[in-house]
């Protein structure tokens, strides 16, 4: 699957990418390949990057150091073609309030050489779209709607939304991470998504992408972070020390015999290392994700 | 009206701790080991458990796949996996003992903390047992 050097058929190549605004460093050092056919979650704190990120890889701001390239291309400079295989569902709608939705749609359909009046036929009945109404009448969710649909008509090969469903009510949000699923079971097309809404991400992303401070934490299989990353309670006969000097250790507490640490690198092995260095009963917890992204940032 | 899809065979909860495919795993061999999925039972597909429970396709069929390596269930062409014929009667004992291990360490870390002896906690235990299993008769 993944041969080490993947980003000939990547859909999105980052390499060692940097964007400093104002002398102030946004995103630093940021190496990452898309695979076509995943689903990536991209999830950090307010002001982590994510949009700068969004930004940088969509071209509408040239990176400071490093490149960003889209289907091969370089991002900032991608031709009209290239384009055209991308759809992007910003954080504030760029909708025209004097339209009715309808009015919208057809606009941006005639805007594109392919259309998918199927489909979105489809969505406007499931999702129930308001069509009649002018837009700027219409409810936060009910725009959220509008402007998904309109990223998804043309069908595009790479579709990347910032923050789509956090406007939308549980059942519009099940309804859309269905489509999204629906959408990435074509292996050639690939969804990128940032949210702050971590059961979303942790329902329908095949890979996550952990931003901190502008850098990349972690960007690899949910799976294997969730595997990776584990509580480990030490219940020692003798008292611990203060520092147990562990590797991959993010948190530590420790209380007389007692000790809570968190590892970023567990492997089952360790269960019994742990247990023999301290001369204690080990037990670990799994951790869901909104824990993962707490303790990762604490 | 499309015919009402059929209850669920399966509990997969995204927030939890342990992968999906994880979970999934467990569940099958549980459900096999306990007899509820019979040799030749028809598994759903990956598309139709990503689309029930709206998770990821990749988790369950990394899950589907590491079962198939393992002989629990079988590819069949065209048709839906079914749960492979079983290799002994059962599974062996040591095999399913070893899928409840982790519930009884925590459960005996719970016991220490309380202070509580084995001979407690086993009387315990079968007392509970015998009431679950009386139950079902």
């Amino acid at each position: 699957m993944n041969n080490g050097d993947a980003s000939g058929s990547a859909v999105i190549s980052l390499r060692e990418l940097g964007k400093v605004i104002g002398g102030k460093a946004i995103l630093s050092n940021i190496s990452v390949d898309i695979e076509p056919g995943s689903i990536v979650g991209l999830l950090g704190k307010n002001g982590a990057g994510k949009t700068s990120l969004i930004d940088v890889l969509l071209g509408f701001s040239p990176p400071s150091s490093g490149s960003s390239r889209v289907f091969g291309e370089s991002s900032f400079n991608l031709p009209a073609a290239t384009k055209g295989r991308i759809g992007f569902v910003p954080q504030q709608d760029e909708l025209l309030d004097s339209l009715t939705g309808a009015q919208q749609l057809a606009l941006n359909a005639a805007l594109h050489p392919v259309w998918d009046e199927g489909l979105i036929a489809r969505l406007i009945r499931e999702w129930e779209v308001p069509l009649d109404r002018k837009i700027q009448v219409l409810s936060g969710g009910e725009r959220q709607k509008l402007a998904t649909l309109l990223a998804l008509g043309h069908e595009p090969d790479l579709l990347v939304l910032d923050e789509p469903a956090s406007s939308l009510d549980p059942v519009a949000r099940r309804q859309f991470l269905r489509e999204l699923l629906e959408i990435a079971e074509s292996p050639t097309r690939t969804v990128l998504f940032s949210t702050h809404i971590v059961s979303d991400l942790e329902r329908v992303a095949s890979k996550v992408w952990i931003i901190r401070d502008g850098r990349l934490v972690w960007a690899g299989d949910l799976d294997t972070l969730k595997e990776s990353v584990v509580r480990v309670t030490l219940l020692a006969r003798d008292p611990v020390p203060a520092n147990l000097s562990i590797d991959g250790a993010v948190s530590q507490r420790t209380d007389g015999r007692r000790a809570q640490l968190v590892l970023t690198d567990w492997r089952d092995a360790r269960q019994r290392e742990l247990a023999d260095r301290f001369g204690a009963d080990v037990t670990i917890e799994r951790l869901g994700l909104e824990e993962i992204f707490l303790e990762l940032h604490a | 009206m499309p015919p009402p899809p059929p209850p669920r065979i399966f509990t997969l909860e995204a927030t939890s701790g342990v992968p999906i495919y994880r979970q999934l795993i467990d569940q099958v061999r549980r459900l096999v080991a306990s007899g509820h999925l019979l040799p030749g039972a028809e598994l759903p597909s990956v598309r139709e458990v990503a689309a029930e429970y709206t998770v990821n396709p990749t988790t369950i069929s990394k899950a589907y796949g590491l079962l198939e390596l393992e002989g629990l269930v079988q590819r069949n062409r065209g048709k839906p996996m079914t749960i492979a014929p079983l290799r002994r009667n059962q599974q062996a004992l040591a095999q399913r003992l070893r899928q409840i291990e982790a519930q009884v360490d925590s459960l005996v870390l719970a016991a220490r903390q309380l202070d509580l002896r084995a001979t407690d906690l086993t009387a315990l235990i079968k007392q509970k047992m015998q009431e679950e299993y009386d139950e079902q008769r």
